[in-house]
């Protein structure tokens, strides 16, 4: 309707070039206070529940992230709790693993000890078996070179007189023994 | 040594005791029949010779017979033949021994074998004789085994009773020590 009142006046013969006449005055406010009156009382309430909507939502999305604070929050002390746990199993595996070490270099020391005992045991024994060895066999040469040359020396030193004595000395002996002694 | 042939060489023995007793000649023969089956003992050709089944009976009495044939009485050799002949020249001498052992037995004497690497006179034999009487208490048949592996001195066996004085063993004891 105003713009109907402009299209019709000829501006030039309006009273003042900024504001409007008075009935357009009376007339646009009442349009606007209807207007305004139409929109509180239909676009009020829906207005109203979508901001009330919003509010919750944005509400709820404050909830949902002050209980996923508190669940991360949560879960990083379960974190820490865990890696305490870790840190503290890493340390007894790691003083576990060096006691069974220090274990295992003692015992192989201990072994290696008692091998090389063994071993020169061993060694001073093989030593000893091969000198007694060597002696033995030695002696056993010299005993049975002595008695092959005993044998020759005997065979050619014994003539028909030494036989003749022996023979002699076996009677002369066997003789004066008594039936006890006689036996040898 | 089974009961059988135990019994079969105490056979032999008493028959080669009775005919030589019944001839004559026992001593004789005796102590032909034990140089004989000493000779047998160690000389092993001849062993194998008279105790091989496969020559014939009347071989080995040849060989007998050529053996013995001067130098031993009729009697000796025939008896030899005798044990040869029948296949039992391997018990020849346990069937000698054990005549020797009847005949010493028959005069209540006990057989002393000898060993002596040289010959022994008949003074030697007499006085040994006596001193093996003296030394084991029995009167002692002698019988001396000429055998020159024991080098020197006697080893007088009566009985159980040993008296070893050789030369051999004098040795074997020394090699033993050594």
């Amino acid at each position: 309707m105003s713009a109907l009142f402009l299209a019709v006046e000829d501006p030039s013969q309006t009273h003042h070039w900024l504001f409007p006449e008075g009935y357009e005055l009376l007339f646009g406010s009442l349009a606007t206070a209807i207007v305004l009156g139409l929109l509180i009382w239909k676009a009020g309430p829906t207005l109203k529940k979508g901001f009330t909507g919003r509010t919750e939502r944005v509400q709820k999305e404050l909830d949902d992230a002050a209980e996923t604070l508190a669940a991360a929050r949560v879960e990083a002390d379960r974190i820490r709790e865990v890696r305490g746990d870790i840190d503290s199993e890493r340390r007894q595996l790691l003083a576990e693993a060096d006691e069974r070490a220090a274990a295992l270099i003692n015992e192989g020391r201990a072994r290696l000890a008692a091998e090389i005992a063994e071993m020169e045991t061993k060694a001073d024994a093989d030593i000893a078996a091969v000198n007694s060895r060597a002696s033995d066999e030695m002696r056993s040469e010299i005993g049975h070179l002595a008695a092959m040359t005993a044998d020759q020396v005997v065979e050619q030193t014994l003539d028909d007189e030494t036989r003749q004595r022996l023979v002699e000395d076996f009677i002369s002996r066997v003789g004066a023994s008594q039936p006890a002694e006689a036996s040898s | 040594m089974s009961a059988q042939t135990d019994e079969r060489i105490d056979g032999y023995a008493r028959g080669l005791f009775e005919l030589a007793k019944a001839e004559g000649t026992l001593d004789e023969v005796e102590d032909e029949l034990f140089r004989f089956a000493r000779s047998y003992e160690s000389n092993d050709d001849l062993r194998d010779a008279l105790s091989d089944d496969q020559i014939p009976p009347s071989k080995r009495q040849a060989i007998v017979e050529d053996l013995l044939g001067g130098s031993a009485t009729p009697t000796t050799v025939q008896l030899i033949s005798m044990v040869v002949g029948s296949g039992r020249g391997r018990d020849l001498p346990a069937i000698v021994d054990r005549m020797v052992q009847r005949a010493a037995s028959a005069k209540d004497l006990e057989v002393a074998e000898v060993r002596s690497a040289v010959e022994l006179t008949a003074d030697q034999q007499d006085r040994l004789k006596a001193a093996l009487a003296n030394a084991t208490g029995k009167n002692v048949a002698l019988k001396v085994i000429v055998d020159p592996s024991v080098l020197g001195g006697l080893v007088a066996t009566v009985g159980d009773t040993v008296i070893d004085d050789t030369v051999r063993t004098r040795l074997d004891q020394l090699k033993s020590r050594l």
